[in-house]
């Protein structure tokens, strides 16, 4: 691909020529702002934020979607741009509910900072209250239909990036609305609640667990299944509070299934074995590590001197890492000299 | 003399109002007819590039209203100004006209209008405030009239339709926006079903349309049209290679009726689909063994493969249409026992008769003399028509003549040349079509004309010929060819296809009355109802029109299945307000090919791979390939969406 020249705010740039203009200007440095674009998605194009102006067109164009051409000159702030950001934000909020105070996402919501960012302090626009069906919600998934801006980017990404389509937008001009059009087909995965930028799509688990800000987040590696997926615990008080991700993390690059997104509560559960058990006439009883290691290693030893190893058969579990999974066949095969290993995975 | 009293369309202010009519200024840029149905006077219209005032009676402020309120209603939602920005708007206006407006409801009018209509994703938000903008700057008085009276202002009686410059060229206006938006989307199944709404050939048109909306695509503008036609194509082709059947929802009328149907082209099957959805009994007679009519015959292979054909004839079979196949009108059953049999008779026997050049030798029977339909027919038969002759000649620049000399080459004739009269820039046939025959190399001679057939011993050995050169335009605008005197010369030949025209085999009217025909020796119909004067008796498609465009006698079909079903259940067959509005945008056109857009372009269309020349010349297997997934989406994403709406105070 052919690279172009353009200049951004008086910055001139070579880029390839089939990036956007807002590619563009992040390579040379300059912040468009932007609501519904993402990066894992095509551009969407609901929010008109990232306008700008293109020296010898007359009409603004949403970077997002506009392909650089060689040449142009591109204008990223002015009163005219100023004026069509302002009143796209303040469209949203004739109808969005100032609850941040009890909203999930209050101090992580981008509506948040961008209203705080062009000063929003007064709508003179009005409009009767939406009248929204919330049914698109799973017991995992809450739905607020009044904090929902109709950005698309759930919308978008149960179709582009899960190739679900289960959600998608129903009925003409203010009516239109964010409805479950295939509901059996959502899976719960969360992919929607991930990308929202509001706090129009909440995890039903976590509510009033703790704000945003003051978790820590401790990235690691999922352990339902072998994919490795990479997600971020939501620690306060050494309790689990809720799940995160991260877009440039791991081969999953911000996605999960619904056991990684939301089946953390096992961590901090009550029935949870945190200490070897031993069947003992008949009853389980609690033992110390190496007092349970010592007996498996016993009678490991002592079936494979008495039958030989081929006695001896081992499964290991998908909830293991790659990495363990492979130390323990290599343990079935070399230590105890038999291939009956096995994986559940595969069962 | 010019009765428009204030017009800004395209923004070019015209003002009449308070002049003497003896010195109206004429408005040139757009024409507003006189009357919108036959008893509704047309006193303003209202739409995307502005105003036009024929009557002071319209009250602008109300106007304003309604239109605002309809272009809210069509906004799809999917950009935050225009869904919500004119709702605002909508409601502003409506206080103002219940006398409760205030001068602040005037600047958020205007600063919403300019947002809107400057960054809107597409152009029903883009377009929809530029006539309440015009009106605000030269209208202010009625504004201000209306937030200082406090009265409520009376509604105007207002018609109002959404429209888009390739759905308006669209014989069959498809919902082209819409089906572009669900591929760009990846909902490839809802991009057919929006298709099937109207149209049952989707991968018949999808590879042979001759796609007007392309034409008048306003893409065009800033680079180069959306691949519309390529896109159709993509559809359908995705349901056959995930070997899926449509489903049909059957919405029966009221009462059902038989109707019969004179042939299995285009128009026949569009018509057979939609009286199926309807419950009505319907039987299809068809001369040939083969769905499809002048499609099956005149369009070959390597451009309509027979497999997509006769699929999609056999799902409006699987609709419970029967076909009786190889049963010529007229002959094997007359048309009075037809009528006897049915509630309704459609006649859609299309134009398969070659017209005469009116020159010397064409009519003794030479070895070697082919009409162009005939020639067609017998290679997409899989005959040879005439194994002997290698030198082709075909005489003509319409598609069947591109076509004769396409198929040539793929019947092993080594010499293949095609004679048109005037210049590449006149000829009919598409021009992508042309230029894949010049790629497999065609002899085009231009300007040129047959005057004699050359025979010896009772077979063609050439074609005598005389250079032309353009005169002045006909009547259809194109300029007149004239023979230039003395120039005649030869070409030698074994074959001659005359493929300059066709004309409608009317037989099949032996014994009938009461069916008009026109000088043209076409069938004589209402041009909207298809109804002729024969009530029971509708006509459409090539047998109407002349020859035509396939997507046009899928029109034809389309309307005719409407009257049809009206006329079964008892309902008077008139024109409805869409048929209306078709005439009325004739007139007040929906894309204007001069309008600046103020966007950036530079992204040219995607086309399909194509067989190289030296292999596809020789072999009849379809020689485009289709648009993958990924392509098709991207193509998909060049629309700019171009929805408008008009509004008519009447």
């Amino acid at each position: 691909m052919s690279n172009v020249t353009l200049t951004i705010d008086g910055i001139e740039i070579t880029v390839s020529k089939d990036k956007t203009i807002l590619e563009a200007a992040k390579t040379a440095g300059v912040r468009i702002p932007t609501l519904c674009f993402h990066e894992r998605m095509n551009p969407i194009g609901s929010c008109r934020m990232c306008v700008v102006e293109v020296e010898g067109f007359t009409q603004p164009m949403a970077a997002c979607d506009t392909r650089v051409q060689d040449g142009i000159s591109v204008t990223t702030n002015s009163g005219q741009l100023f004026r069509i950001r302002q009143d796209s934000l303040k469209l949203i909020l004739v109808n969005h509910p100032l609850d941040c105070p009890v909203c999930d996402k209050g101090g992580e919501c981008t509506l948040q900072d961008l209203v705080f960012e062009f000063g929003i302090d007064k709508v003179e626009y009005h409009a009767p209250k939406q009248d929204r069906l919330s049914e698109y919600a799973t017991s995992l998934i809450r739905y607020w239909p009044d904090r929902c801006i109709m950005c698309l980017r759930c919308v978008t990404a149960c179709r582009e990036i899960k190739a679900i389509g289960a959600i998608d937008i129903r009925g003409d001009g203010y009516g239109s609305q964010v409805v479950s059009v295939h509901p059996d087909k959502c899976e719960s995965c969360g992919e929607c609640l991930m990308v929202c930028p509001t706090g129009a799509l909440t995890e039903n688990l976590s509510r009033y667990k703790g704000r945003p800000w003051i978790s820590e987040r401790v990235m690691t590696t999922c352990t339902y299944c072998g994919c490795g997926c990479q997600l971020e615990l939501n620690v306060l008080n050494n309790s689990v509070i809720g799940v995160t991700t991260r877009d440039d993390a791991g081969v999953n690059r911000g996605s999960l299934c619904v056991k990684g997104r939301f089946g953390y509560e096992f961590i901090g559960s009550d029935e949870r074995l945190t200490k070897p058990l031993i069947r003992k006439n008949g009853k389980f009883q609690e033992a110390g590590w190496d007092e349970a290691l010592a007996l498996v290693a016993g009678q490991l030893s002592k079936i494979k001197k008495e039958s030989g190893p081929d006695a001896i058969a081992a499964l290991s579990s998908a909830r293991c890492t790659n990495e363990e999974n492979y130390l323990f066949q290599k343990f079935i095969r070399a230590v105890i000299g038999t291939n009956n290993v096995d994986h559940c995975a595969r069962l | 003399m010019s009765d428009i009293l204030f017009s800004s369309w395209g923004g070019e202010i015209i003002d009449n109002r308070g002049k003497d009519p003896r010195d109206f200024e004429s408005v040139s840029n757009v024409t507003l007819p006189g009357h919108f149905k036959q008893d509704q006077k047309i006193k303003a219209l209202f739409g995307w590039y502005g105003i036009v005032l024929r009557s002071a009676d319209v009250n602008i402020v109300d106007l304003c209203r309604e239109y605002i309120t309809e272009v809210q209603a069509k906004s799809c939602g999917k950009c935050f100004l225009c869904r919500v920005g004119t709702k605002v708007m909508a409601d502003t206006l409506t206080r103002i006209c219940e006398g409760k407006g205030s001068s602040a409801d005037l600047s958020i009018l205007s600063r919403l209008a300019k947002s809107i209509s400057e960054s809107s994703k597409c152009n029903i938000g883009q377009s929809g405030p530029v006539p309440v903008l015009h009106a605000m700057e030269y209208f202010a008085e009625d504004f201000a009239e209306a937030l200082s009276s406090k009265g409520s202002i009376s509604a105007g009686t207002y018609i109002s339709k959404l429209t888009a410059p390739c759905m308006d060229a669209c014989p069959i206006h498809l919902d082209i926006p819409k089906y572009v938006e669900c591929i760009k989307e990846g909902r490839f199944q809802e991009a057919l079903d929006v298709i099937r709404e109207r149209l049952p050939l989707p991968g018949v048109v999808g590879r042979v349309c001759v796609r007007p909306c392309e034409y008048h695509c306003r893409r065009t503008i800033l680079d180069e049209p959306v691949s519309i036609k390529y896109l159709k194509r993509f559809a359908a082709d995705c349901e056959l290679a995930g070997k899926k059947e449509p489903e049909y929802r059957v919405v029966p009328s009221a009462k059902k009726g038989n109707v019969a149907i004179v042939g299995a082209g285009p128009a026949g099957l569009t018509c057979a689909y939609h009286l199926a959805q309807r419950g009505h009994r319907i039987t299809i007679y068809e001369r040939l063994g083969e769905p499809g009519g002048m499609s099956a015959i005149g369009i070959p292979d390597y451009r309509l493969p027979r497999h997509i054909l006769r699929g999609e004839a056999g799902q409006i079979q699987k609709m419970g249409v029967t076909i009786k196949y190889n049963t010529t009108v007229g002959k094997d059953i007359m048309l009075s026992r037809i009528e006897e049999e049915s509630d309704a008779v459609f006649l859609a026997i299309g134009a398969q008769s070659s017209t005469m050049m009116r020159v010397k030798g064409e009519d003794q029977g030479y070895r070697g003399f082919i009409p162009g339909v005939k020639y067609l027919q017998d290679i997409n038969e899989g005959r040879d028509p005439y194994p002997e002759g290698k030198k082709v000649v075909v005489v003509g620049g319409g598609n069947v003549a591109i076509d004769c000399v396409r198929c040539s080459f793929r019947v092993n004739k080594s010499d293949v040349n095609l004679v048109y009269r005037r210049t590449k820039n006149e000829m009919p046939a598409d021009h992508v079509e042309i230029r894949d025959a010049e790629e497999e190399q065609v002899k085009f001679h231009y300007l040129t004309n047959p005057t004699r057939v050359l025979a010896e011993n009772g077979k063609v050995v050439g074609v005598e010929c005389i250079r032309m050169e353009l005169g002045e335009p006909d009547d259809s605008g194109r300029r007149r060819p004239v023979p230039i005197e003395g120039s005649e010369f030869i070409i030698d030949c074994d074959i001659v296809v005359p493929a300059i025209g066709q004309s409608i085999d009317l037989s099949l009217l032996e014994g009938t009355r009461g069916i008009e025909t026109t000088r043209w020796g076409t069938i004589s119909v209402n041009e909207v109802t298809k109804q002729s004067k024969l009530k029971k008796f509708f006509s459409g498609g090539d047998c109407e029109t002349g020859p035509g465009a396939l997507i046009t006698g899928c029109a034809a079909g389309l309307k005719a299945a409407a009257g049809i079903d009206r006329m079964i259940n008892g309902q008077p067959i008139e024109l409805d307000e869409d048929d209306c509005f078709d005439k009325f945008f004739e007139a007040v056109k929906v894309f204007d090919p001069t309008e600046k857009i103020g966007l950036l372009g530079g992204q040219k269309s995607r086309h399909l791979e194509m067989l190289p020349p030296e292999i596809r010349k020789h072999t009849f297997d379809e020689v485009e390939q289709g648009f993958t997934a990924r392509e098709a989406m991207a193509e998909a994403d060049r629309c700019l969406r171009c929805y408008r709406v008009a509004t008519v105070a009447v």
